[in-house]
């Protein structure tokens, strides 16, 4: 390839990159640039800063009851990530550690739920959640995400390349398998609790479609589900919603900003 | 120091028996190196001895008491792995400590012990620094330590040397021989290395196929194998085995070996009937200007040691011949080489590989 050749290729590749940026970043700079307009001028399509932000805040506060709302989602992601990490890293380590006879049968069943869609349990969940007294309160939320077998999926595989020489030499020391899991495993493994972190707490704080289903009083909402009822009032103010948008982002940006080195290291792997 | 005794040990995984009822009786203080090629079951038996492994049949023993089913912890053992094992999130002084901290030993008794340890291993300065700040010789030596601390009556080392770089296996084999008689403590050791477990071993076990080929000391491994497989296992470069068969000329046995020449080499073994199938046992150095007898080769190779020559040759194409040559350094590819050797000095095996004596 000459240098005329080597430049287009070049300018092509960082044109669709270029590109593909502008479309990941996009909706966040509007968001932002939204939060300081007014919502005609949003609706106008203005891309520019406004003058809007301080009145879009003190409507938002007013409009929502922020601490709850936050309180709400907090308690639901982290209690949903501490547990989901509990669970499933147990199952991974359990899946990779101890053979057994029906070992892989069992695994490659529980993979099999990851094809059913959400919609296909959703009904059957808020049957049993309403037989277990549990609609509308924030344990009901939790409870379906627990079990994820994407989770035990990707601890299992992780685990893989945990040197089984060091379980063995915490047996000679003298561990129990509960103390080798706990004092061995959790601090070889942490980056890939890290990266499971960021994922799952980022899903439960988003998560929309079954905490509208189950929980139905202002009091028990989620920031998700208020943003939402804010967007789809009779006279939305988008203004608002951008302020609320921006303020739902925080806390996932800030997860993400505190483990970005960890989450990368346990993508690639905890163990070198 | 403590005695090991197995007795009938079998291990199978489902329908596979991996190994096949092995008898051992390890002598307190001594050093036991258990050699075979990959695959013959030797790192099993060592961690069926740790405990890692669940014996499915026959009795292991440590001090006339039976541990067939005692956790690992309680046997009195302490194991070095090949791959160190040390816990990456905790610093040389931690890893050496961790044991005695769960067996529940006092602080100050902790600390007495690692630092003792520490001297012996020279790690004074690294006791703070976690395993990946250390050298892979650091990272023995830490492994070598926290099996010290705990003042185990039998030491088990699984290939520890394999993962150092030449130079520091042989800094570390003489560490290891220093340590033992330092501590005078019984260790099983386990590798593929022979030249390790000649240098190392008051007692060598030889392992095939999850079977103990012959137990001896390395001298006498090497002078008087049972087998072909011993006979060609122990001993760098391996011995030469030349194929032939029986024949009886005047009443003397002589072994005719049609791919080299149809030389005939006198064998002093009697009530051997004339064409059975033999196999002559020659090592490298067993050839000598001396020598009665002759085997007329041709040189395909050679390898300058500095001290010595060996010349890999043949007669014809005949199997490979290596012979070992104090006045070498003359010798070119292709030259002739009238090797001569005293017959008395040859091995004979059977059909089977079984040595005839």
């Amino acid at each position: 390839m000459n240098g005329i050749g080597r430049f287009a290729a070049s300018a092509a590749t960082y044109g669709f990159l270029g590109l593909m940026a502008f479309l990941s970043i996009f909706p966040f700079i509007w968001m932002v640039l939204g939060a300081t307009n007014s919502s005609i001028d949003i609706i106008k399509g203005k891309l520019l800063p406004g003058a809007a932000f301080a009145t879009n805040v003190g409507n938002f506060f007013t409009l929502v009851n922020v601490p709850l709302v936050f309180w709400n989602s907090a308690k639901i992601a982290i209690l949903a990530t501490v547990l989901t990490l509990a669970v499933s890293s147990l199952a991974g380590y359990g899946f990779e550690m101890f053979r057994s006879r029906g070992r892989e049968r069992v695994y490659r069943a529980m993979l099999l739920t990851l094809m059913i869609p959400f919609a296909a349990l959703m009904i059957p969940l808020f049957v049993i959640m309403g037989k277990a007294g549990l609609i509308n309160t924030h344990i009901a939320v939790v409870l379906p995400s627990i079990g994820s077998a994407f989770v035990i999926f990707y601890f299992r595989q992780s685990t893989k390349a945990f040197p089984s020489e060091l379980r063995d030499a915490a047996k000679v020391d003298g561990l129990k398998e509960w103390q080798i899991f706990l004092f061995i495993y959790v601090p070889v493994m942490r980056s890939t609790y890290a990266a499971a972190f960021v994922i799952v707490f980022m899903t439960a704080w988003n998560n929309y479609l079954w905490p509208l289903i189950v929980l139905q009083t202002n009091e028990t909402k989620t920031i998700t589900l208020v943003i939402s009822s804010l967007a789809s009032a009779y006279y939305p103010d988008y203004g608002v919603v951008m302020v609320g948008t921006i303020l739902a982002t925080l806390p996932t940006l800030a997860v993400f900003f505190f483990m970005q080195r960890q989450f990368v290291q346990g993508m690639l792997g905890s163990v070198k | 120091m403590s005695n090991l005794q197995l007795s009938q040990v079998r291990k199978s995984y489902g329908g596979l028996e991996v190994i096949k009822g092995v008898d051992l009786d390890i002598k307190s203080g001594e050093f036991v190196v258990f050699v075979g090629p990959s695959g013959c079951g030797k790192s099993t038996l060592l961690r069926m001895i740790a405990g890692l492994e669940e014996i499915t049949s026959g009795e292991l023993s440590i001090d006339e008491v039976r541990m067939n089913d005692v956790d690992p912890s309680k046997r009195g053992i302490a194991m070095v792995f090949q791959s160190y094992a040390l816990y990456p999130h905790m610093t040389v002084r931690e890893n050496m400590g961790f044991a005695l901290r769960f067996a529940g030993v006092p602080k100050a008794e902790i600390e007495k012990r690692v630092n003792e340890a520490a001297d012996i291993l020279e790690l004074g300065t690294l006791l703070d620094r976690k395993p990946k700040q250390l050298s892979g010789g650091q990272r023995q030596r830490v492994a070598i330590g926290r099996a010290i601390v705990r003042h185990p009556k039998i030491f088990l080392f699984d290939e520890p040397l394999s993962n150092l770089d030449a130079e520091l296996r042989v800094h570390m084999r003489i560490e290891i021989a220093r340590l033992h008689k330092q501590l005078a403590t019984t260790i099983v050791y386990v590798t593929h290395d022979q030249v390790e477990a000649m240098t190392l071993a008051d007692k060598i076990v030889v392992m095939r196929g999850g079977v103990v080929e012959q137990i001896g000391s390395p001298l006498n491994l090497y002078d008087d194998p049972a087998n072909l497989f011993v006979a060609g296992f122990i001993g760098s470069p391996k011995m030469n085995f030349l194929k032939g068969t029986t024949e009886i000329v005047e009443g003397r046995t002589y072994a005719r070996l049609p791919d080299h020449g149809g030389s005939k080499i006198p064998i002093s073994l009697e009530a051997i009937a004339p064409d059975t199938p033999v196999t002559i046992g020659l090592r490298p150095e067993h050839f000598n200007e001396a020598g009665p007898a002759v085997l007329d080769l041709t040189i395909d190779m050679l390898e300058h040691l500095g001290g010595e020559t060996f010349a890999y040759a043949r007669h014809g194409n005949g199997a490979l011949i290596v012979v070992e040559t104090k006045n070498g350094r003359e010798l070119k590819a292709g030259d002739r080489l009238a090797a001569r050797f005293d017959p008395a000095s040859a091995l004979v095996f059977d059909g089977e590989g079984k040595r005839l004596r």
